[in-house]
C-alpha cells in the first residue's frame, strides 16, 4: 500500500483531462460540481522530486505549454483547483504524494455564526467537505485506473486531448 | 491565524489510537509538561521547542482550556526558537579585532589561542544581543474523527512537530496517504497498488 502515493501525478493528470474535457461540470453523488484546473501547474521529471516547470496564468492550463510538458514525460508535482458547488466555491492548490493543502480558500463563513469558536467549527466543516469531494474524486480515479477504461478510453482521450494543441 | 481566518496551507495524518477518557486532564497536564520555555541563554544552533497558546505564543497557561480545547478539536501551537549568529557581522568583528591586537602587540599574526579566545568573545557577544529566529506551527486536531491538519507543509517542520506531539500525547501522527480515501474497499486499494505511475510519452505509440 505504500507504493500508492505515487500515483497522485496520474490522479492530477486524470482530474487536470477529465475536468478539461468535461467543460468543467462533473456529477458528483448526484450533485453537480463546477471543477477546473486555474492557474498553476508544476511539473517535475519522474525521477525529481522538485520542481522541474512551474506555469502560472489563468491561461496556464489550457496552453500548448502545459501540455507538452505532459506530453515530453514530465508528471505533474501539484495544480491549483477551483471547485464549486452549491453556493460554496474554493480554491485549493493540491500537492505532491500525501495531496498537501496549500493556499486554500474557503466559502465564507456565514454571517450568523457567532464566536471564535464557531468560526473555527464552520471553517474546519468546510475544509473536511472539501476533503469529501476529494476523496469521492480520487475514489473514482481509482476505479477507471484500475480497469481497461484507462487503456482503452482514457489514455487515447488524452492522446487527442494533448495533441490539439501541442 | 490561518484556522479562524486566511487562506489554510495543510498537511494531513491519522491519530489511530485511542485517547484517554480523561484526556482534558491528561492533555492539559502533558501540554504543560512539554510547554515552550523561554531560554534566553540559547547558545548558537541551539534550539528551544515546545507548545505555547494558540492565540498568543507568549502564553504557555494550558490551565485556561478555552484557549486550546474547542468542543472536539484540540488547537496546537508548536514554537521553535533558534538562534543564529550573524556570519558577516561576526566575520568583520573578528576581522577588526584581530588587527588591533596584531597592532597593540606589534604582530603580523595572532597565535591561534588568541585567534580563538577572541572569536569564542565575539560569539557570546553576539549571542547575547541577538534575538532568536521565532516559527510557529498551527495544528488542529480532531479527537473525535481522529485526523490532524498541521498548518505548514515543510517536511522538517512536519518532523519536528510529530515528533513532539509524540512525546507529549504518546500516540503517533500517521502520514496521510491517497490509500485512506479507499478504506472501505480493500480490494480497489489493493489493484490499485499494483499500478504504476503512466509515461505519457508511451500512450501515442
Amino acid at each position: 500500500m505504500s507504493a500508492l502515493p505515487h500515483l497522485s501525478s496520474d490522479f492530477f493528470a486524470w482530474l487536470w483531462y477529465t475536468t478539461e474535457i468535461s467543460g468543467g461540470h462533473l456529477e458528483l453523488n448526484g450533485a453537480e460540481l463546477q471543477i477546473w484546473v486555474d492557474d498553476r501547474l508544476s511539473f517535475r521529471s519522474p525521477s525529481e522530486e522538485q520542481a522541474g516547470a512551474l506555469l502560472t496564468g489563468s491561461d496556464a492550463p489550457r496552453g500548448a505549454e502545459a501540455k507538452a510538458a505532459l506530453s515530453a514525460g514530465k508528471v505533474i508535482r501539484e495544480l491549483r483547483l477551483r471547485i464549486a458547488w452549491q453556493d460554496r466555491e474554493y480554491g485549493v492548490t493540491l500537492a505532491g504524494p500525501g495531496l498537501d493543502m496549500r493556499g486554500l480558500t474557503l466559502p465564507p463563513v456565514p454571517g450568523e455564526v457567532g464566536d471564535e469558536a464557531d468560526v473555527l467549527y464552520a471553517r474546519m466543516e468546510a475544509v473536511e467537505q472539501l476533503w469529501r469531494v476529494i476523496a469521492t474524486l480520487y475514489q473514482r480515479f481509482a476505479k477507471v485506473r484500475t480497469t481497461d477504461a484507462w487503456s482503452d478510453e482514457v489514455l487515447p482521450g488524452v492522446v487527442t486531448w494533448l495533441s490539439e494543441t501541442a | 491565524m490561518g484556522f479562524f481566518k486566511g487562506r489554510l496551507t495543510l498537511r494531513r495524518y491519522r491519530i489511530e489510537d485511542p485517547i484517554p477518557h480523561d484526556f482534558r486532564d491528561t492533555f492539559e497536564a502533558s501540554l504543560e509538561g512539554q510547554a515552550f520555555r523561554d531560554t534566553a541563554a540559547l547558545s548558537r544552533g541551539e534550539e528551544s521547542v515546545g507548545w505555547v497558546c494558540p492565540d498568543n505564543i507568549m502564553d504557555t497557561e494550558f490551565s485556561v482550556r478555552d484557549r486550546w480545547l474547542f468542543d472536539h478539536y484540540i488547537l496546537l501551537a508548536m514554537r521553535v526558537d533558534k538562534k543564529v549568529l550573524p556570519a558577516p557581522l561576526f566575520k568583520a568583528m573578528v576581522a577588526k579585532r584581530l588587527e588591533a591586537w596584531c597592532g597593540e602587540n606589534q604582530k603580523d599574526v595572532a597565535p591561534a589561542r588568541v585567534r580563538t579566545d577572541i572569536r569564542s568573545a565575539i560569539e557570546a557577544d553576539l549571542m547575547n544581543r541577538t534575538l532568536p529566529r521565532v516559527k510557529v506551527v498551527m495544528a488542529a486536531w480532531h479527537l473525535a474523527e481522529g485526523w490532524l491538519l498541521i498548518h505548514n507543509t515543510s517536511d522538517k517542520l512536519n518532523d519536528k512537530f510529530r515528533t513532539l506531539f509524540r512525546t507529549t500525547f504518546g500516540l503517533v501522527p500517521a502520514p496521510f496517504s491517497p490509500v485512506d480515501f479507499l478504506d472501505q474497499d480493500p480490494d480497489l486499494a489493493a489493484a490499485l497498488s499494483s499500478q504504476g505511475t503512466t509515461d505519457f510519452t508511451e500512450v501515442g505509440r
